[in-house]
């Protein structure tokens, strides 16, 4: 088998040619090694002044076909001649056959790579104008307080927080009551919040008493009390979403904005634990490290509370509220406070989207103008 | 609170700088806004939070600074002389209404001078920004803003009967207070009256008939504590916010009202002159007694994060006016000072003394145990969603979740039940533009009306290009006690409707679901009759997509050709494959062959891609739909010609020539058969 008899040969390093120059291999003319070697050398040296010549790609590729053509390049006769030579001479012949196509070979592949403008003989084409915009595909944008929300869920999951998700129109056990704000504190007064109804066709008042009102929530703490009415410590989440209060529309106020709330709650949890994630937080937002510091402040549902500042262009800039978990907020979830302790914490997203791309006007980001859309 | 820095010298003696005093009271709570000097005084600005209305005077102030920096503090007792008769023979108190007030107290200066007050009190209420007007009302705002307690002086003499009751109000009485304003008085608000009528609102406003003038000779010092929620109540409803209703929303410190009202007296009497009355009166509640609070101090470790020494600890509390009862080793007992009420726990006390050490002391760099979050499902497709809508051209929008009525009547999809609507409007959050649609009070039950609005605006700027989306909630009601918040998927765009189209389909493949849509009919008034549809995955409904019809752009004030779609993300979520399993691909060529079918103008593209599949059978790789074309001459007017390039492909063998001819035949046959459709030669 011819075929087989190639793989040996090749394993056995005397030969190194393609099995399918073996297996098309016919021709029966008698030739001595002496003239197939000058044949070669003919046919080298005129390859490579073929190819050194050729100016264009086109007669490149016409000289290709006559030298190494692989149906009628001369390469192709020699490797024909190939069988009419003596068996114990075949090696040395093979041999040299395979030097000079190798040879050859490369000399095209030179040439190839000057026509092509590799060398310092290539031409310039005037006519081709590589300044010419390039053709452009319309590419939408995220919105910059989707762009600030996915970077703000990706700092808090590095630090092992997992995001979670709740509802926007609530009950005022989990917006009021369970985050140890009572009945007659000032939050609740119907005038800071956006109660909600079903819409009556005759009643222009929807009805506003009764236990439980429900109304749009005020905070992201609501997600906090679900998520630990339902699942036992340890507690490692942030909740993120729209808020609402009724502040009338301004460049500093909207009715409706987004907050970021963490909560960790298990043994141990501590006022340096929430200085320490904050801190991180700052740094891995701010991509340096950053002074921080808490202040004391006051929520309901956090005792202490503080307010946290980042020092950032020489000045402290305000980060959100903060504090460990009110030990009521705890009771009412069912998590004994002599046991778990946590802290929260919260943030305005649009405040840090602003302060992040120096946005002046909260409205802005509401109008949906696709040309400042565009800019982020 | 803008508070004196000369005044507060009165009670502490200061030694820090102005920069290391306002410094430390931002970093203990009470945050500096800012300072200014007022002639040889500097006024303070610190934010007081809600919780401690100790410090809504001057004494509270100086008291937290002593605390801080450890500085001696001390109030004056006010010296009184009680050179006149007895109040009690000449004047009576009576509490009807004790849930409105709780303790109402009186006394009596006969013979006063009404005139302007001396330079030093001018000063000071200069400084602090409170205008003069006599030395008597100016000595009440005075001792208000020294301890906090708000007072009133009524001019004795015309107050009828001898007597106060306080009390609910009458029907349809009303009250003509200082502002010269008629108020109507309602349920819930706390009347001071005399035996005829109103002659003040209790905490927040008094009357114009029993005001102090320059001719009033008598005064009655009236030292009250009201209820936080009827003040707050009533501040609100008659819109009259003042000093006095501001601290009267928040805990008053009861022990306090005796001190301030001799405070008063003591300072008419030196600068106004006059008999104070013997004794005063006093109805209503005592003062509640409140238990001891104990404090176990490894606590303090365990909530702050930070060691703080037991005796530093108990310092702390010491110099903020807490009793120490008793101590041990392990804990300690106090009582509070009778300001402190927001001071009922041991968590209270923790902050305490947190505040006062300096959370500076709380390290930032403590080790922090690592936990492997996970990034939701939902979370990981909405992100897949995002990214190949902004690559196909829309950029994301974000829209208010509330819109008025008629946005809200013009297309709700979901939901035949009627929106949620909210006690009060969103404002300021329509274009000027839109300001006639009517009051933003509706929960939206899609997110179209709004990409609408956004479209107008764009449009109304002359903005190229508009191509939205918003992914966020709807608000439909439910059975349950919260409403159902879907999140869905808007878009609005000026391209055509099949490109519409092809974007939600790539979407679906960019999810990897690789089915087919089934397409319906639809009827809704915004969208055009013709070119819009439902889309529907097996049998539930995914969306809607459809030109804005004539009447719709109407009404939203549209100029230009419009797309709309909105997606359910719950279904798109059901069906997304996040982690798509390896098939091996066929290793055999594929032959491709093209048809072009004449069919009735009734059969869809749907009906003969769906006959041409069951006929090629497991072979087929692909149909792809090139055009439709119409030779109305050739092929009557009735008919139609569907283009379309199949793919044949074995995963067995390499399909022959023979062997897809085969197919083909069949597939002619069956369309032939099931849609009389022919074979274009």
């Amino acid at each position: 088998m011819h075929q087989g008899d190639a793989l040996r040969r090749c394993e056995l390093g005397l030969l190194d040619f393609s099995n399918d120059f073996w297996c098309g291999m016919s021709s029966n003319t008698v030739i001595t090694l002496a003239q197939f070697i000058k044949e070669l050398d003919g046919f080298s040296s005129d390859a490579q002044a073929a190819f050194d010549s050729a100016q264009t790609a086109e007669d490149l590729e016409n000289a290709r076909v006559e030298y190494l053509g692989a149906r009628q390049g001369r390469l192709k006769s020699l490797q024909k001649l190939l069988g009419g030579i003596d068996v114990e001479e075949k090696p040395a012949a093979g041999k040299k056959l395979n030097e000079v196509k190798t040879n050859v070979q490369q000399s095209f592949e030179v040439a190839v790579q000057r026509v092509a403008g590799g060398g310092a003989t290539a031409v310039r084409d005037p006519l081709f104008d590589v300044t010419v915009p390039g053709q452009k595909f319309r590419i939408g944008k995220l919105h910059p307080i989707t762009q600030t929300i996915e970077e703000l869920k990706d700092i808090m999951g590095r630090l092992g927080f997992s995001s979670v998700d709740g509802p926007e129109v609530e009950d005022e056990w989990h917006n009021f009551e369970a985050l140890n704000i009572p009945g007659d504190h000032p939050a609740r007064d119907p005038l800071e919040n956006f109660y909600v109804a079903t819409s009556e066709r005759n009643s222009e008042r929807p009805s506003s008493e009764g236990p439980n009102q429900r109304l749009l929530r005020s905070q992201t703490s609501t997600v906090q009390i679900r998520v630990m009415e339902r699942t036992q410590p340890p507690v490692r989440i942030i909740s993120l979403g729209r808020v609402y209060r009724p502040d009338t529309a301004d460049a500093t106020h909207y009715p409706m904005f987004h907050q970021m709330e963490g909560l960790w709650v298990d043994r141990h949890v501590s006022l340096a634990h929430l200085k320490t994630v904050l801190k991180l937080f700052a740094t891995s937002y701010l991509g340096e490290s950053v002074p921080i510091r808490i202040r004391p402040s006051f929520f309901p549902f956090t005792e202490p509370s503080v307010e946290a500042d980042y020092f950032w262009n020489g000045r402290w800039v305000e980060f959100g509220g903060a504090g460990i978990v009110d030990p009521n907020v705890l009771a009412s979830v069912g998590y004994d406070p002599q046991i778990y302790s946590g802290f929260a914490f919260g943030l305005g997203v649009e405040r840090l989207c602003m302060i992040r791309h120096k946005i002046t006007d909260i409205r802005n980001l509401y109008t949906n103008d696709v040309r400042f859309l565009r800019q982020f | 609170m803008i508070v004196s820095r000369n005044w507060l010298s009165d009670f502490v003696k200061i030694q820090a700088t102005d920069e290391e005093l306002t410094q430390r009271l931002t970093m203990s709570g009470l945050n500096h806004e800012s300072s200014e000097v007022v002639d040889d005084d500097l006024a303070i600005d610190l934010e007081v939070t809600s919780n401690r209305p100790d410090c809504l005077g001057h004494i509270g102030i100086a008291r937290e600074i002593a605390a801080l920096f450890g500085y001696d503090f001390a109030i004056p007792t006010p010296l009184i002389k009680e050179t006149g008769s007895p109040i009690a023979n000449q004047f009576q108190l009576r509490i009807e209404a004790p849930e409105l007030c709780r303790r109402f107290t009186a006394r009596l200066i006969r013979n006063v001078q009404v005139g302007p007050s001396p330079q030093w009190l001018i000063a000071r209420l200069k400084t602090i920004g409170v205008p003069t007007i006599n030395n008597i009302v100016d000595i009440s705002n005075y001792v208000m803003f020294e301890c906090g307690q708000p007072l009133h002086v009524f001019d004795f003499d015309k107050i009828h009967g001898g007597q106060i009751i306080v009390r609910d109000p009458k029907p349809e009485e009303e009250l003509v207070a200082i502002d010269h304003r008629v108020y109507r008085l309602e349920p819930g608000m706390c009347v001071v009256a005399d035996a005829e009528r109103a002659i003040g609102l209790g905490g927040v406003m008094g009357g114009a008939d029993t005001e102090v003038t320059d001719r009033t000779v008598n005064v009655l010092i009236e030292a009250a504590q009201f209820n936080s929620m009827a003040i707050r109540n009533t501040a609100r409803k008659l819109n009259l916010h003042s000093a006095a209703s501001y601290r009267f929303e928040r805990p008053i410190d009861a022990h306090n009202i005796d001190w301030a009202s001799r405070r008063c007296c003591e300072l008419i009497l030196q600068l106004a002159g006059g008999e104070l009355a013997q004794n005063w009166l006093d109805v209503g509640s005592r003062p509640d007694e409140h238990p001891p609070i104990e404090l176990r101090f490894d606590q303090i470790q365990r909530i702050l994060g930070i060691d703080i020494d037991n005796e530093v600890a108990t310092q702390i509390l010491e110099r903020l006016g807490f009793k120490n009862l008793q101590q041990s080793h392990s804990k300690i007992s106090v009582s509070r000072p009778s300001w402190r009420n927001d001071v009922t726990r041991e968590i209270d006390l923790i902050e305490e003394i947190g505040r006062v050490h300096g959370y500076a002391h709380v390290p930032d760099d403590i080790a922090v145990p690592m936990s492997a979050s996970h990034r939701r499902t939902e979370d990981r497709i909405l992100g897949k969603v995002r990214n190949a809508l902004t690559a196909a051209g829309f950029d994301e929008a974000m829209t208010a979740s509330l819109i008025p009525a008629g946005w809200s009547e013009a297309f709700s999809p979901w939901s035949n039940l009627q929106p949620l609507q909210t006690s009060q409007g969103m404002l300021g959050v329509l274009e000027k533009a839109s300001h006639n649609v009517g009051v933003v009070k509706y929960l939206r039950r899609s997110l179209v009306p709004s990409l609408l609005e956004a479209r107008r605006i764009n449009e109304y700027k002359s903005n190229s290009e508009i191509e939205l989306f918003e992914i966020a909630k709807v608000y439909l009601e439910s059975e349950k006690e919260l409403p159902w918040e879907p999140i869905k998927i808007g878009l609005v765009s000026q391209r055509d409707f099949f490109e519409v189209k092809g974007v939600i389909e790539t979407l679906l493949r960019h999810l990897n679901w690789n089915g087919e849509l089934d397409i319906m009919q639809c009827d809704f008034n915004l969208l055009d009759i013709n070119q819009s549809c439902e889309l529907r995955i097996n049998g539930e409904i995914l969306g809607w997509l459809g030109r804005v019809s004539e009447s719709g752009k109407r009404t939203f004030g549209i100029r230009q050709h419009t797309i709309v779609a909105e997606l359910d993300f719950g279904l798109l979520c059901n069906l997304a494959t996040l982690i798509p399993l390896h098939t091996d691909v066929s290793l055999f060529p594929a032959i491709s062959r093209d048809f072009n079918f004449i069919v009735q103008n009734r059969i869809h593209w749907s009906d003969l891609r769906a006959v041409v599949a069951e006929a090629a059978g497991s072979e087929l790789e692909s149909i792809e739909y090139k055009e439709t074309f119409r030779d109305p001459q050739r092929d009557g007017s009735d008919k139609k010609r569907l283009l379309m390039s199949l793919v044949l492909r074995s995963k067995a063998g390499t399909l022959t020539g023979e062997q897809a001819d085969q197919i083909c035949r069949e597939i002619v046959v069956s369309c032939q058969e099931k849609l009389a459709a022919e074979l274009v030669a």
